[in-house]
């Protein structure tokens, strides 16, 4: 019988030295001039109490509406993404013809700089002469036709759906990697049991999954929280402030000089996330067993 | 045997990278290069091709990066605020605000001793100073503005004469619209081209609300408590609801203005003179200069001509290590044999803002417009403390209230906020 190996701590010494010197003390530091008035216009710091982060929960500058934003940008594309990756991950991972070139056409996109995606799409959702538009004219959907970036009810659900797209062949790529990884002699079992293909889903994919998707939907829920190159690329936050997000408030105030402005609302995100990430990977690994 | 054969090749892949690279580096160190940073519509084609000269002569290498303008200022700033500014970067704003807005005695250098500071326009040079330091150098068209230019071949098919009133023209608007004709071409996507429409008539505010410069200056007063301001922006959302800027303002953008104007398919736009020749161009042949006019914008039925002192700039990077070529340029583009280049090689450019013997390309039209004025006033965004440092909120802000999520107060609200916050960073005693 194996029995698990505990190292010692000092093993992931350096590692944590590391971690600790690029990420939580530039954070704790961050959290300590939120506190200030810091800007680019005067080298005195002022101590301010609680009042930036007021400022940013009181309603008065919109961010509670970012942080809405943010939220609903997360949920709907992490929702997706997996959604989508798992389905792709799924089809692709059987022996089908030209299996790899599919997958590999999937993946692309997420090879490609946002900033890039971000201007090809603002051509391609032009409403007078894009592509998408052209097309749906072409085969006589004109009442399909949109104007994706710039009607406030649509501009939001464009950035994600050209976010989803993005994505999605990432994660079916680590999904892959989980399905494959998975021993054939369950599926035969099973098989020997009666079970269908959606039992075998069900009961051996999912499962054995498990510890896949968490991993998938932890990276796709911290990178929807943190979301801004893909906003910024397509709308800047427009029309007026329909599409902003918390990361595209915090450069607009870093970019005005108001850096304690700034390092307020992404502490405040820092600390959301870090609690977000935190409850996640417990709920998530719960039955996780250290063998 | 495998492991040792890639083992093997990739050494000989890392050899040959270390090899190349300082290679690279040896050939990259035969030449400067010097980065120019500007927002869109700023650096127009014959300054590049001035630049490509200005190699030639000096074996410096001008790099320009154009920055969509929605995004110029904070890009700007981030790259000012984390000390990793270009050599040369441009920016808009008035004597008040390079201290505020670009903190220039931090990030520009002190240009007052180059040759070129002899010949400049006295008028350009008050608005790019602090004190006695002159430290940009305003390379635009300042002897005009932006006004409305007009299709005189639509007005005359639909019976139309020049309005002089808000009223006037909202008929105008109205009949075009009426007739099929979109009445304003008005390129939103760009992110600063609608917000003219409210700072430009600030001659006309001075003049209905006497003091209102300094006092807004001076903090004695704020945007919110000025009804007329409220009611500029009341017309300026009225055109948009009404239909006036056709149904896809929020897409449009600013570099298909001279065809759609030229088309024929919009019967206005609010442009300078200079490009009616480019927009005659871009008809193919079906209109001339003389089909097109200009009148100044009609909101609260302003007859005051825009002075417009502060275009885009250059200034020179404090922490540049190619100061010195980057003075250079300057000083390449401000010779006389360069700006006459610019006036006759860019339908923008009439003149530019220095005495070295050049002569203008003011068309006649554009002459007996510009004679015509009988009152001129300063531009808010020359004229207002810390009103130009946030042109992309507002102009956000504009269009939050043209889709119905901010009313005109709010916008007023907004500006009046932003203002305080800058102010009280600075420390300006005034919102103390």
């Amino acid at each position: 019988m194996k029995k698990s190996k505990i190292y010692p701590w000092y093993f992931a010494a350096g590692a944590l030295l590391i971690y600790t010197a690029l990420s939580v003390v530039p954070g704790i530091i961050g959290i300590g001039y939120s506190f200030t008035d810091w800007s680019a216009y005067s080298s005195e710091l002022h101590f301010v109490g609680l009042q930036n982060f007021i400022d940013v929960f009181s309603g008065d500058q919109d961010y509670l509406q970012y942080i809405l934003n943010t939220l609903l940008f997360t949920v709907v594309t992490t929702v997706a993404k997996t959604g989508l990756g798992l389905l792709f991950a799924l089809a692709l991972s059987r022996n089908i013809k030209a299996k790899n070139f599919h997958r590999g056409v999937m993946y692309m996109p997420s090879v490609l700089s946002i900033l890039i995606i971000g201007l090809v799409f603002t051509s391609i959702l032009n409403p007078k002469n894009g592509l998408l538009n052209e097309g749906l004219r072409l085969v006589g959907l004109d009442a399909f036709t949109q104007k994706w970036l710039t009607d406030p009810q649509i501009a939001f659900w464009s950035v994600m759906g050209v976010d989803i797209w993005r994505g999605t062949g990432y994660i079916m790529t680590i999904l892959i990697v989980g399905i494959l990884a998975i021993p054939n002699v369950y599926y035969e079992a099973a098989g020997i049991d009666g079970a269908n293909g959606f039992h075998k889903f069900v009961y051996v994919t999912l499962p054995m999954l498990k510890q896949t998707l968490a991993v998938t939907i932890v990276l796709n829920v911290l990178y929807g929280l943190k979301v801004f190159d893909m906003v910024y690329a397509l709308t800047n936050g427009g029309p007026g402030h329909r599409t902003e997000v918390m990361y595209t408030a915090v450069f607009k105030q870093f970019s005005q000089g108001l850096y304690a402005a700034g390092t307020t609302i992404s502490s405040v995100m820092f600390i959301f996330m870090v609690i977000v990430g935190f409850f996640m990977i417990k709920i998530l690994t719960k039955d996780e067993v250290i063998e | 045997m495998k492991k040792k054969l890639v083992a093997s090749l990739l050494c000989g892949i890392m050899t040959v990278g270390a090899v190349t690279v300082p290679a690279g580096a040896v050939q990259a160190s035969e030449g400067t290069t010097i980065t120019v940073m500007a927002s869109q519509d700023w650096v127009y084609d014959a300054e590049m091709e001035l630049g490509k000269q200005f190699e030639e002569e000096t074996g410096i290498k001008v790099d320009y990066q154009i920055v969509p303008a929605d995004q110029y200022y904070n890009m700007l700033m981030t790259k000012l605020n984390s000390g990793e500014g270009p050599d040369i970067f441009g920016g808009q704003s008035g004597s008040f605000d390079i201290v505020s807005q670009y903190n220039v005695e931090e990030n520009a250098v002190d240009l007052s001793d180059q040759a070129w500071v002899s010949t400049y326009d006295e008028f350009a040079k008050a608005q790019t100073s602090v004190g006695d330091k002159v430290y940009r150098m305003t390379y635009y068209d300042v002897s005009t503005d932006y006004y409305v230019v007009y299709n005189k071949k639509i007005f005359e098919e639909n019976g139309l004469e020049v309005p002089t009133t808000y009223a006037e023209f909202e008929e105008v608007c109205q009949t075009l619209l009426d007739n099929g004709v979109t009445p304003i071409y008005e390129p939103c996507a760009d992110g600063w081209h609608q917000t003219m429409w409210f700072t430009e008539i600030g001659g006309k505010y001075e003049e209905l609300v006497p003091g209102i410069v300094d006092d807004l200056n001076n903090n004695k007063i704020k945007f919110a408590d000025v009804p007329e301001l409220k009611e500029a922006l009341d017309q300026l959302n009225d055109m948009a609801q009404k239909g006036y800027f056709g149904d896809n303002y929020l897409s449009d953008e600013y570099t298909d203005l001279l065809m759609y104007l030229g088309t024929g398919e919009y019967a206005m736009a609010l442009e300078k003179p200079g490009q009616i020749a480019a927009i005659v161009e871009a008809s193919d042949g079906t209109y001339t200069e003389d089909d097109f006019g200009m009148f100044v914008i009609p909101l609260l039925d302003n007859d005051v001509y825009p002075q417009h002192p502060c275009g885009p700039s250059r200034f020179v990077y404090s922490g540049s290590e190619h100061q010195e070529e980057a003075k250079q340029y300057l000083e390449y583009i401000a010779s006389a044999d360069s700006v006459q280049y610019m006036i006759d090689n860019c339908d923008k450019i009439e003149n530019l803002p220095f005495d070295v013997g050049q002569t203008p390309s003011y068309s006649e039209a554009t002459q007996t417009f510009l004679d015509a004025a009988e009152k001129e006033g300063t531009v808010f965004q020359d004229s207002i403390k810390y009103l130009n440092p946030q042109w992309t909120e507002l102009t956000q802000d504009i269009v939050s209230m043209f889709i119905g999520d901010m009313t005109s107060e709010d916008v007023l609200n907004a500006i009046d906020e932003r203002r305080a916050t800058q102010a009280e960073a600075v420390g300006d005693e005034n919102w103390q």
